[in-house]
């Protein structure tokens, strides 16, 4: 019989100790290469000034724009209704919670592509969905919808509707820049993603 | 250990260690199916809210602790806990069945008070532990046992404010137990 | 994964089949243990029968060290569980309160309801008491309504509160059951000389 509870209490004592030694799970958990990899390559995550601008225009709830430039870029001129978060603060407290968020979709932008793809990359690996780019960037948004270039007269059908929305579109942006008070950015609807559910409990 | 010359027949009962282990895969399953870990007094207290909204609806609303817990379509049974006592006492039969235990109405009391006593005295320690429990959120099982297993504050603090008071009045009412 | 139910795993309609199925083993674990004796519960407190202390400390740890290996295996996220709030003056109260009635009933809720399965009387007079009780402090409340909400701290755990990580918490409460469990072994053989009989 003691030697029995001798045993059932070291084995007790290592499992306990044992816990000591469990790393923490601070590190937010990654997927694998071989996935991320996969999802690099698929041109799936880029959208066009023209989807960004149709979203805007249509008041889409589910868009969310992340503008990922310096503080003081987005102050300059930033897109109507988008959240400024630099790069380099992604990894703040918080700020991870406005991606994932169920039917949300993030476009991240920049001023051509390359900070907004690098940032949907970090938030792909961190397992995100929903999140995009927006191809071209500002600078791109810049040459379609602000200053759209006018088709020759024989090109397809197809190119002159697009030229037509892109000058509507061209009349809304500045247009209704004009309107928006200076200084403080459009009011952003955000949602951010609820803290997980906690079940609930009692005596 | 019983020895021969009395004839005392002692109960079989599982090796308490084994017991402690069962219970504590049991409270792990429980929080990793529900969330929540385990509980008693909080079906009585059902009990108690159920039996006055029956008897007495207007007044059950207007006490400011009771009604907090009736509303919406269902009875105030139809909450977790009821449920899981329920399945305590289906337990409790089927262990008693199982280790000879079932027998007809029986007290157990001290040698030194009679059964007419002990059964008074489980009526009050039952309206103390009633009363404190509301305090406390909880009794032994929901709060000391399943709090402190959570790492909860509170559950500490009830498990020592329990088990320690009682060990402090243990003396006074020893004529009771031995 | 875990907890399934607030995952939504299993789905919200199987939580109260589930309850029954947690409360069966519950109860029957307490049963077998011997919990449905008020002598027996009593005796942790007069030195003649340990059975309380072994299987409430023993579940103890258990459950903590099993939930820091649940949580590190990715198995449960202990952030989603319900944590106990912390009302600091009620619950110290509450306890004490709960300690003496302990004492005196030789019950809690749930061992009186296996008690009352295999037909103690005192159990089923406990649980009347139980109900007195309740519905007392009910009717009472409006008197001491503000204390009994008094000193929340909120859904604090040990952890918030001092910082320390939890496997030394569990560690700290293991340690201190072994050494319970290998104390009173002593104590009892010096108490039970002269009883003839300490399990009931």
């Amino acid at each position: 019989m003691n030697r029995n509870y001798i045993f059932l209490t070291i084995l007790m004592l290592v499992l306990a100790v044992g816990t000591l030694f469990l790393t923490g799970s601070d590190e937010p958990k990654q997927i694998a290469p071989e996935e991320l990899l996969q999802e690099i390559i698929q041109p799936t995550r880029y959208v066009s000034t023209d989807q960004v601008a149709k979203m805007i225009i249509q008041g889409d709830p589910s868009l969310l724009m992340v503008d990922v430039r310096p503080a003081a870029d987005y102050e300059e001129y930033a897109l109507p209704g988008s959240l400024n978060i630099p790069l380099e603060e992604l990894l703040n407290d918080g700020n991870l919670g406005y991606f994932g968020v169920p039917g949300v979709k993030v476009v991240f932008i920049s001023n051509d592509d390359i900070a907004a793809d690098q940032t949907w990359v970090l938030t792909k690996r961190l397992g995100i969905d929903g999140t995009y780019v927006m191809k071209g960037g500002l600078n791109c948004w810049m040459q379609t919808i602000i200053d759209p270039t006018q088709p020759d007269a024989d090109a397809p059908s197809v190119d002159h509707e697009l030229y037509a929305f892109r000058k509507g579109a061209q009349i809304y942006f500045t247009g209704a820049e004009s309107a928006t008070p200076e200084g403080d950015n459009v009011e952003v609807q955000v949602r951010r993603r609820e803290k997980t559910s906690v079940a609930a409990g009692g005596c | 250990m019983s020895s021969d010359k009395t004839n005392i027949q002692e109960p079989k009962y599982i090796n308490p260690y084994l017991g402690g282990v069962l219970l504590g895969l049991l409270i792990i399953v429980t929080v990793f199916i529900t969330g929540r870990g385990l509980g008693a007094s909080g079906a009585i207290k059902s009990a108690v809210v159920t039996t006055s909204n029956t008897i007495a609806p207007k007044a059950t609303e207007a006490n400011t602790y009771m009604c907090q817990f009736i509303g919406g379509d269902h009875s105030p049974m139809w909450t977790w806990l009821v449920f899981e006592s329920l399945g305590v006492l289906l337990g409790g039969i089927i262990s008693g069945i199982v280790f000879g235990r079932m027998k007809k109405f029986r007290t157990d009391h001290g040698p030194r008070i009679t059964s007419k006593k002990r059964l008074v005295l489980a009526l009050i320690g039952g309206a103390l532990f009633g009363l404190g429990s509301q305090f406390g959120r909880g009794c032994t099982s929901g709060a000391a046992l399943s709090g402190t297993a959570t790492f909860a504050l509170g559950g500490v603090i009830v498990m020592f404010a329990i088990f320690g008071t009682g060990y402090a009045v243990a003396y006074f009412f020893r004529k009771f137990w031995i | 994964m875990g907890p399934l139910i607030p995952n939504g795993i299993i789905g919200g309609g199987w939580d109260f089949v589930i309850a029954i199925l947690i409360g069966v083993a519950f109860g029957f674990i307490l049963e077998a243990s011997g919990f449905s004796s008020s002598r027996n519960l009593a005796g942790v407190f007069y030195g003649y029968n340990f059975v309380v202390l072994r299987v409430f400390f023993t579940a103890l740890i258990v459950a903590m060290v099993g939930l820091m290996y649940f949580d590190y295996v990715g198995w449960l996220n202990l952030s989603q569980i319900f944590v106990l709030p912390t009302f600091l003056t009620p619950m110290i109260v509450g306890g004490v309160i709960m300690g003496v009635g302990f004492v005196i009933g030789g019950f809690c809720p749930g061992t009186s309801f296996t008690g009352i399965a295999i037909g103690k009387l005192d159990a089923v007079f406990f649980a009347i008491g139980l109900y007195l009780g309740i519905f007392g402090f009910s009717l009472a409340f409006p008197l001491f309504e503000d204390f009994f909400t008094s000193g929340d701290m909120g859904n604090v755990t040990l952890m918030d509160i001092t910082g320390i990580p939890a496997s030394y918490f569990a560690v700290a409460f293991t340690v201190m059951a072994l050494a319970a469990f290998w104390g009173t072994m002593f104590i009892e053989k010096r108490v039970r000389k002269n009883m003839k009989q300490y399990k009931f």
